[in-house]
């Protein structure tokens, strides 16, 4: 072979993001070397801050071999079947996301089709009622779908409310056992060779490290990855949200509901979620709407993080590749930030290309990652095109210019309720139906294919479906309890 | 909104692309729109002994149609996939089965072991040893799928080899059961509306004339609506694909009715074999810049395996398609809106695409642009993917012996495809989409099939022990053996599934 296979990575961060890109190519691919440069967190890092995530992180644990006790009982953390918005629109005063199905494919027409008919006719339950998770999770329970029946209904997945600490704790240690060496940063110098390649990091106590392979995993600066090349994809004219402040705190474990709680303000929106023994807030607005001070008595303490959205426009150039905020900064609204970097950790490792990272194997990456990111940035954009409200704040928010590719899922959805196909989509069809039904969005036509179901057959069927999802909820109960019965097995 | 008007549809030609649309639309939209379907015998249609791929079988199930019955009626036989044979060099098989490679699980690709065995020396065999299509194939057997996806037996799919001639006029039957109106007649004019360009009438010879609000254009290669009155222009991709003829002509079978389509390379180009219940398909798909057609005719007629049941004839074409599909009021469905050569036997396919499109996308009278919009984009989509898979089996070839298969061979192809070829040469990646008539283990086949073998492979191949690697695989390939001895040979499963009338 012409070329040689990767033996070396060195990666540039300390948080959550670049302790997890250490396991998992440990794990994965164990022939190759793997040196993390401790850095501090910057506080702007989202996705080694922020405690919710989504279903993805459980697949993440399996792939590495991480069961629910190592995540859960050791880190702390909880379980989360969705978020509850409140307030966001005029059409109901609140709406669950949860993640999963809503409803099931009904006489070859996807569910959504026969709710929109049935919400026309005005003889429709909330839309949320279809939902295994949401139903759970307004019940106030929680149990996972493999211990219930809900695979034969509507069924449902979690992800996990993370102690972002803890959890970081947990991963370096999970890494350091499998192999991955630490040193401490900071970075003194970026060292390239004539070809632009990446030969060496100086550190600041005069070390150096060698690799084949360098990933950025810094935070929004990307300090390395910036030496090879900065372009940038700006999103601030499509998302205005510039300005978090970010809270967690710990308490006495109670029993904490599996969603999170998103409510809309005049000037931006709130966050609140929580696991037993943790709780994070946050407030997201934009500084052209809102005056820091003000802010400041929106929310009790916490930091203040400055956010530009956007992405590198190749995450990937010659030996070096950025993850997590470092390739794509983007709002908490829906979680997506640790989201992406586990995505990106993935494709690295099924991509892995030779030391040359031959241009078309950068190519094949860069093309995944750009579509994912930017249907990403699709669907947290998607909430501000619905609501109504009056406040300059959201119409602000909603009068900014569309992405193409958002654009058209928005016209083909107006028209009659039709969701188009993307590549490297990260939410669901039904995930897209529910944010858009729950604001309150609706096609102009009923979909004509539902003209050959009858109205009173698909009816019967809609109401059966929610008659056997309350009675999985019946079956259910409050988090503690599963988490009791987790460390009872554990404790075996 | 709800109360709006029927539609009345006007379906220009009665093929198999008229016959499909019919019954689709008169099955899943009856109450949305009026079919209406004008034919003329004289015209005849092209349908040659035609292979499918598997996604035939969720057309055949929307429509409600029962498989033993169609199977009898067009007296098919069932494809594991197709057998190339002298492609990258001669004396060279392989075949492109409908299913995976391994037990389809895990996240990494079976054929990245495989590639790591090969890559460490140890005798693995060949890959289509590891596919259960592949081995049924080979064994002349056939059973349907398992359900259960635990079992090998459930990693592969089917289709059909069936009388095209006899699908449309079974597909008509059920259309007219459900209401779609049937006229006989050669039309003479096409109406338009002067205020917006639309179609507004076509007029028969009989003078009769037939309005409607959505035309679909199934008048096969001369595209009356679309291409010729509505002047779409058509794209053209004989450079990359350069064959533009071929000759059809059955012949009773002599050897097997194999379950799988035969695609066997010739001097300009290649020929088709495909078993039915009673007769055999051949054709001669070749390129006329390289071979005149009496020679064509010739090679065809002293390569096939039995007496000819008709003359040879010859149908001309180009490869290529519209720029856009659906223009105006009208849409092109089947060879009005492109050809692409039946190598990889997507011409029904295509087809099922566009209806599946175009009944997701079905207008209102006043047609909305973007459904419109989307429907080409889609269509576009499928085309140009098949294009590409099309393209790759002529230009990776080590064959210089004629001058047809220098020129593919040194052409120059679309970048879409060198930077799939690429990727695939360094460590067996293949680019991954989730959509497209062919998926991963298509490309692999095709690709290794053609000799393009990677230079490395995926490095998590390398984390299982060499042994029991080994060993694992090595039961696999008996596991398969053993199920495939156990399953019915393929005459046999017909004669007791499916058979033709006497």
């Amino acid at each position: 072979m012409s070329s040689r296979p990767i033996s070396s990575i060195a990666i540039a961060g300390g948080g959550i993001v670049a302790w997890s890109a250490a396991a998992a190519v440990r794990r994965r691919l164990p022939s190759i070397r793997v040196t993390v440069i401790d850095l501090p967190v910057p506080e702007n890092a989202l996705a080694d801050r922020l405690g919710c995530t989504l279903p993805s992180i459980v697949d993440f644990h399996q792939d590495l071999g991480l069961r629910d006790a190592d995540t859960v009982l050791r880190a702390g953390s909880g379980f989360r079947l969705g978020t509850r918005f409140d307030g966001w629109s005029g059409y109901r005063s609140e709406f669950v996301h949860a993640y999963g199905e809503y409803g099931q494919t009904l006489a070859g027409s996807a569910f959504h089709q026969h709710w929109l008919r049935a919400e026309h006719l005005g003889e429709a339950a909330p839309f949320d009622d279809y939902s295994t998770g949401a139903a759970i999770a307004l019940a106030g329970h929680f149990l996972p779908s493999e211990h219930t029946r809900a695979s034969r209904i509507a069924n449902y997945a979690y992800g996990l409310h993370i102690q972002p600490l803890r959890y970081r704790e947990m991963m370096r240690a999970f890494a350091l056992h499998l192999g991955a060496e630490e040193r401490s940063g900071p970075i003194s110098e970026v060292i390239l060779r004539d070809d632009g390649f990446i030969e060496a990091l100086d550190l600041a106590d005069g070390g150096e490290i060698r690799a084949d392979l360098f990933i950025d995993a810094g935070g929004p600066a990307a300090l390395v990855r910036t030496q090879l090349d900065g372009r940038r994809e700006d999103w601030a004219r499509h998302l205005i949200v510039d300005q978090l402040i970010i809270s967690d705190q710990t308490r006495p474990p109670v029993d904490s509901p599996a969603l999170d709680h998103v409510k809309a303000l005049d000037r931006g929106w709130t966050w609140e979620a929580s696991s037993p023994a943790h709780v994070s807030r946050g407030l997201a607005y934009s500084s052209e709407h809102l005056g820091h001070d003000q802010a400041r008595d929106l929310i009790d303490n916490g930091e203040q993080v400055v956010l530009a959205p956007g992405r590198l426009t190749d995450p990937w150039v010659r030996n070096c590749v950025a993850i997590g905020d470092a390739a794509v900064a983007i709002e908490p609204l829906e979680w997506t930030n640790l989201h992406l970097a586990h995505s990106a950790i993935d494709r690295i490792v099924t991509m892995m290309p030779d030391v040359d990272c031959n241009p078309v194997e950068l190519w094949d990456y860069n093309r995944q990652a750009n579509a994912e990111a930017d249907r990403a940035r699709d669907f947290v954009m998607l909430h501000y095109a619905g609501p109504n409200r009056p406040e300059p704040f959201w119409r602000d928010a909603a009068s900014r210019p569309l992405p193409t590719t958002l654009e058209h899922s928005l016209q083909q959805w107006r028209e009659r309720g039709r969701l188009p196909f993307h590549e490297e989509e990260t939410f669901s069809r039904d995930s897209w139906a529910a944010v858009l039904i729950g604001q309150g969005i609706f096609p102009r036509r009923i979909d004509p294919l539902l003209t050959s179901v009858p109205k009173n057959e698909s009816a019967r069927a809609m109401e059966n479906l929610r008659s056997a999802i309350m009675g999985v909820v019946a079956q259910t109960s409050q988090q503690s309890a599963y988490l009791r019965n987790l460390a009872l097995q554990e404790s075996r | 909104m709800l109360a709006q008007p029927p539609i009345d549809v006007v379906i220009v030609g009665g093929g198999t692309a008229g016959w499909m649309t019919a019954a689709a639309l008169a099955k899943l939209l009856s109450q949305v729109c009026n079919v209406h379907l004008v034919e003329s015998e004289e015209i005849g249609i092209v349908g040659v002994g035609e292979a499918t791929l598997p996604h035939i079988r969720s057309f055949n199930e929307r429509l409600g149609i029962d498989e033993a019955e169609f199977m009898a009626r067009t007296r098919a036989t069932f494809k594991l996939g197709i057998q190339f044979e002298n492609w990258a060099r001669i004396g060279d098989r392989y075949i492109h089965p409908f299913g995976v490679f391994g037990r389809g699980q895990g996240d990494l690709g079976f054929h990245q072991y495989w590639l790591r065995m090969l890559h460490e020396g140890h005798a693995a065999g060949h890959l289509d040893d590891y596919s259960i299509a592949c081995t049924m194939a080979r064994s002349g057997r056939f059973a349907l799928p398992s359900e259960d996806p635990r079992k090998i037996a459930s990693t592969f799919n089917y289709a059909y080899q069936f009388d095209a001639t006899l699908f449309a006029p079974f597909l008509r039957s059920i259309a007219e059961q459900l209401g779609a109106r049937r006229t006989e007649g050669r039309i003479v004019d096409v109406e338009l509306d002067e205020s917006n360009g639309n179609v507004r009438a076509v007029v028969l010879a009989s003078g009769d004339r037939i309005a409607g609000d959505l035309f679909i254009d199934c008048s096969g290669f001369v595209s009356l609506l679309v291409g010729k009155t509505l002047a779409e222009p058509f794209q053209d991709w004989s450079k990359w694909l350069p064959c533009d003829r071929a000759v059809a002509m059955p012949c009773k079978t002599e050897t097997a009715v194999t379950p799988y389509t035969s695609a066997i390379a010739m001097d300009a180009g290649w020929r088709w074999r495909i078993p039915l219940q009673h007769r055999t398909g051949n054709g001669y798909v070749h390129s006329s810049a390289f071979i005149d057609e009496q020679d064509a005719m010739d090679a065809l007629v002293s390569a096939v395996e039995g007496d000819r049941l008709a003359e040879p004839r010859i149908l001309r074409f180009k490869a290529g398609r519209l720029e856009r599909s659906w223009v105006k009021n009208c849409v092109a469905i089947g060879l009005s809106g492109g050809f692409l050569e039946p190598l990889e036997s997507t011409s029904i396919y295509l087809i099922q695409a566009a209806i599946t499109a175009l009944v997701e996308l079905f207008p209102e009278k006043e047609i909305a642009p973007s459904d419109r919009d989307e429907f080409n984009r889609i269509v576009d989509l499928e085309y140009d993917r098949v294009r590409d898979f099309l393209i790759l089996h002529y230009h990776a070839t080590e064959r210089s012996d004629t001058p047809f298969w220098d020129y593919v061979r040194t052409m120059e192809i679309p970048d879409s495809l060198s930077e799939k070829l690429d990727l695939f040469r360094r460590r067996g990646r293949v680019v991954k989409y989730r959509e497209g008539a062919f998926l991963e283990p298509s490309w692999i086949a095709v690709y290794l099939g053609q000799r393009i073998l990677p230079e490395g492979h995926d490095l998590r191949a390398d984390l299982p022990r060499g042994d029991s690697l080994a060993s694992g695989m090595e039961e696999l390939r008996t596991e398969i053996q053993k199920i495939v001895q156990a399953m019915p040979d393929h005459l046999q499963m017909i004669a007791q599934y499916c058979p033709m009338a006497a």
